[in-house]
């Protein structure tokens, strides 16, 4: 097991130098730069463009090095912990990403647990009374969640929270809050804006959930042990969280792979949708923008979160279950 | 009684001498216990010795009272910029008409449109209460144009004349000279400009930043680690931006200044306790304690709008917005104007006459062929399907309501005539035909034109799908090829492209003295002759030396107009300059002065009901003075 874990950490470092290469050669495939969107962007708002400025200050970002020596110059700062520099908001990127992780985590961490509540029960539900009105009824439920797009549902219950409950448009706290600090009033405002990325992340997500939790507890409850529990008189609600649920529960350990960098993009579509103060909107920004080392340090989180989850759920799935083999292909 | 106060101080104010206060000054509501407690010195004393007295001449002006926060919105931390415009203290501005008024300045004088003499007001002070003198500008001159590490280009270009820079003098300290060779056109509406060229800073508080100011060189150097700075040069930028207002310690004379180091989702700038404006009750400016901007995605601005969630907003909204935002009206306690844009045009097709293929660039070079292009595009058709046939329709030139202007730079060659499209296409020798009824050039290809689009709007494709209609009844195939900007103005740039689709002249309300550079190849991104235009900036380094007479004609003038020595002259250049454009048609206009909605809460007073909504001149709000903007709490009071 310490052999396996090791192996696997070891061969993290190539994956995600892989992942750097490639994360830096997708910022620089859009044509152009920072500035040349920063020039478009002075125009579009009629101001003049100074072709000198511009060009000092691509010298001054270091925008007119070779490719080569802008990734080695990127790469050897991440390594000593520098994620470099935004062009955007003229900050060093640490600075900005830290203040939106908290929001992003709240809202992730939430939304899970909102996709869990109505996921298990109706899952459970379904693969115990399959074929029955309540599961197909159910299922097409969390199917209209699935099929419904999340920005249409999240601008429509925004309008009507708006016209009906008076909560603001948009944002995670009541705008005359965002400064002030911690408090309950303040708590208040987070949980009465909450709900809407909630349940419009959420509903996507619980269709899939629903249908993984039925499809895994069918196969178990086909089983001859389960027959033999249910013929000893074991009473059924015992019975199924003592055995089927248990076994059916491999998916969602292998599901905290994903879960990870969920937390860390947060929905992006809908986050923009909603203006939430979260980190998605930031890193489609900075993408739009090609603000390179603020989309860069976002991209490597997300695939280094990815790795760990990876890691973290096989540890995990090895550990819960017997069966699995950590030779690698030496069973096949 | 009330009314003729107020065209006697508009009378004074016109004057630009500032002149005596007409009351004892009014201590703000607001900053009373920081008086109290000293930690600010009296209203009286906060203000300039010669206050600028502020009564602006327009119907249903009047003075207001101190208080309220106004709310914006805002889609970037980056618009927070709005506020230095939208504040507009300016050394001098545009007054409504358009007109160049002293703000900063008590006054100031040119002789030969050379030399400008500057004179600041004594007691004037920046927003943390030291003083703004000629010191200030001598440290921007010294320390920041001529530094060769801070301005390695030296000076900015509207500060030179054929490169030369001015000699400054500063006589006293309250009195600045600028003297060139020869005379620079360039220098007060650089000033006035929304973005406007600072040429004062605060030395007091930039020399702790500077190089050359520091003693202790080893600790300037940790501060610049600290900083997480590449070097000094950047550090010194990163907090001295006197547009961009990002740094909360850096002293300002606009009326409100920023408290919010960034990034955040919401900014506060309160009022500048030092501000120069004083309303004839001895009130001083502005009136409103803080201005708070919300940062929220541009797609939900129009929602929060109509939420009620801003007092004074038409950043990010749009004319397909009015109603919605009308019928949120009486819901969310605001009213929406309509303000018209004053852009040349807001829609305008730019054939590209640097396009590498050379039977196109042969025929778009045509003037013949540019009007018949124009003159088989039915206006008025797109009028009435897109804009409700509120706009207006006709050349890409100046507007209506500028002094330049004559009916005929609009009209000329705009009426939808396909039969004398088709007798010019034919005399081009064009009228062949193929089996689609397209015309063909001589080589044989088809007459199919690709016009680019920034792709940003479906505005613009709706647009181009009307005049694909009717150009196919002159014998022309259009395409549309949507891109993202910089695709699209790399292809421009390049030459791939024949023609392209973008908004028209930025100033469509010039005067004479106003900069007439649109009008001739003078920058690369003039999407009409990008190769003449950076030939024309670079000074002959880089791109095609413009090789059609018009074109020359029109440097020639544009350098004519720099070196008038009078208005007249200057008038002269301009005037000709738009005969030019509306005979040879460069451009060809579409619409122009598109409404803007203006969401304004019931509540605000002096915010006109018309008015131009337009970033030069204009400065969007700017030039209605939001100093004087003020909260009615209903109770009617105000005028006491």
């Amino acid at each position: 097991m310490l052999h396996y874990t090791l192996r696997r950490l070891l061969a993290m470092i190539p994956t995600l130098l892989v992942i750097s290469a490639l994360v830096f050669a997708i910022i620089q495939a859009p044509p152009g730069d920072y500035l040349e969107s920063y020039i478009a962007e002075l125009q579009a708002a009629g101001e003049t463009v100074d072709e000198e400025k511009i060009a000092f200050l691509r010298h001054e970002y270091g925008l007119d090095l070779p490719l080569h020596e802008q990734y080695w110059v990127w790469l050897s700062g991440m390594l000593q912990g520098d994620f470099g520099y935004s062009f955007e908001h003229n900050l060093p990127v640490s600075e900005i990403i830290g203040d939106r992780l908290l929001l992003t985590v709240a809202l992730s961490i939430a939304t899970i647990l909102f996709t869990w509540a109505v996921a298990f029960p109706i899952g459970i539900y379904s693969a115990t009374h399959q074929y029955s009105w309540g599961d197909y009824g159910l299922t097409l439920l969390g199917f209209i969640g699935l099929a419904t797009p999340n920005f249409l549902l999240a601008l429509v219950m925004l309008y009507f929270a708006n016209v009906w409950f008076g909560i603001s448009i948009g944002g995670l706290v009541d705008p005359a809050l965002i400064d002030a600090p911690w408090s309950w009033e303040k708590i208040r405002s987070v949980l009465a804006h909450l709900w809407i990325p909630v349940i419009v992340i959420g509903t996507a997500g619980t269709a899939a959930m629903i249908r993984r939790l039925r499809a895994n507890l069918l196969d178990e409850l086909q089983k001859q042990y389960v027959i033999t529990a249910r013929a000893k008189g074991l009473p059924p609600g015992k019975l199924m969280r003592k055995y089927p649920l248990r076994m059916a529960m491999n998916f969602f350990v292998a599901d905290i792979g994903n879960l990870l960098p969920q937390v860390i993009s947060g929905a992006e579509i809908v986050a923009v949708v909603l203006s939430l103060p979260t980190t998605g909107p930031m890193l489609l920004g900075a993408l739009q923008s090609q603000d390179m080392y603020l989309a860069g340090a976002f991209l490597m989180f997300l695939a280094l979160l990815t790795v760990l989850g990876v890691l973290v759920s096989d540890l995990l799935l090895a550990a819960l279950d017997p069966r699995i083999r950590l030779g690698g292909g030496a069973g096949r | 009684m009330n009314r003729l106060r107020c065209a006697a101080l508009a009378a004074l104010v016109s004057t630009g001498c500032g002149g005596a206060l007409a009351a004892q000054p009014i201590e703000t509501p607001s900053l009373a216990p920081r008086v109290a407690a000293g930690e600010l010195p009296p209203v009286a004393e906060r203000l300039p010795r010669l206050p600028l007295l502020t009564a602006l001449p327009r119907d249903g002006w009047r003075p207001g009272r101190h208080g309220g926060d106004l709310r914006l919105l805002m889609a970037k931390a980056k618009d927070i910029r709005q506020l230095s415009i939208y504040g507009y203290a300016r050394l001098l501005g545009y007054d409504e008409q358009l007109a160049l008024r002293a703000d900063l300045l008590a006054g100031y004088s040119v002789r030969g449109g050379r030399e400008f003499t500057l004179r600041l007001r004594p007691g004037h002070r920046w927003s943390d209460g030291q003083p703004f003198t000629s010191e200030d500008f001598r440290f921007y001159w010294e320390h920041i144009a001529n530094d060769a590490e801070l301005s390695p280009g030296g000076p900015d270009k509207k500060l030179l004349v054929e490169g030369r820079p001015p000699q400054v003098e500063f006589p006293d300290a309250h009195t600045v000279i600028y003297r060139w060779h020869k005379p620079n056109p360039y220098f007060l509406t650089a000033m006035a400009a929304p973005r406007p060229l600072f040429i004062y800073r605060p030395a007091h508080y930039l020399r702790t930043l500077h190089k050359a100011f520091a003693t202790d060189l080893y600790g300037f150097a940790n501060e610049i680690i600290k900083a997480d700075a590449r070097n000094w040069i950047s550090r010194f930028h990163n907090l001295d931006r006197p547009y961009k207002a990002s740094n909360p310690e850096r002293p300002t004379l606009q009326p409100w200044v920023n408290t919010t180091p960034g990034p955040s989702e919401h900014f506060v700038f309160t009022r500048n306790p030092y501000y120069h404006r004083v309303d004839a009750n001895g009130r001083q400016l502005p009136y409103i304690d803080r201005v708070t901007i919300d940062i929220a995605s541009n797609k939900l601005i129009p929602a929060k709008a109509g939420a009620g969630e801003a007092d004074l907003q038409a950043r990010y909204l749009r004319f397909d917005n009015y109603t919605f935002l009308k019928q949120a009206e009486s819901r969310s306690g605001y009213r929406v104007h309509l303000w018209r844009s004053a852009k040349g045009a807001h829609l305008a097709l730019y054939p590209n006459l640097n396009t590498a293929d050379p039977a196109w660039r042969e025929l778009l070079r045509e003037a013949d062929f540019r009007r018949a292009l124009s003159l088989a595009i039915d206006r008025y058709e797109i009028n009435q399907v897109v804009y409700f046939g509120l706009v207006d329709t006709g050349n890409n030139t100046v507007r209506e309501a500028c002094p330049l202007y004559q009916p005929e730079y609009r009209q000329r060659w705009t009426d939808f005539d396909l039969a004398r499209a088709n007798r010019l296409l034919d005399g081009l020798g064009l009228s062949r035909r193929d089996a689609r009824g397209v015309r063909l050039l001589g080589d044989g290809r088809p007459l199919e034109i690709t016009v680019q689009t920034a792709g940003e709007s479906t505005e613009q494709t709706d647009v181009l799908a009307l005049i694909h209609d009717s150009w196919l009844r002159a014998g022309i195939k259009l395409y549309v090829a949507p891109s993202v900007r910089e695709v699209f103005r790399n292809r421009i740039f390049s030459g791939e492209a024949q023609m392209a689709i973008w908004g028209g002249l930025e100033n469509g309300m010039p005067t004479a003295d106003s900069s007439p550079e649109e009008l001739a190849p003078s920058n690369k991104y003039q999407y009409q002759w990008p190769q003449w235009g950076s030939y024309v900036a670079s000074g002959g380094a880089a791109g095609e030396a413009p090789d059609l007479p018009a074109a020359r004609r029109l440097v020639a003038l544009h350098d004519a107009w720099r070196e008038a020595p009078d208005k007249a002259g200057r008038a002269a250049a301009w005037r000709q300059m738009l005969q030019i454009h509306s005979s040879e048609l460069f451009t060809i206009g579409i619409v122009s002065g598109v409404l803007v909605p203006v969401v304004v809460k019931q509540r605000l007073r002096n915010v006109p009901e018309q008015g131009l909504y337009n970033f030069e001149p204009g400065a969007y709000f700017g030039i209605y003075r939001p100093d004087t903007f003020w909260f009615d709490d209903g109770d009617g009071g105000g005028d006491s």
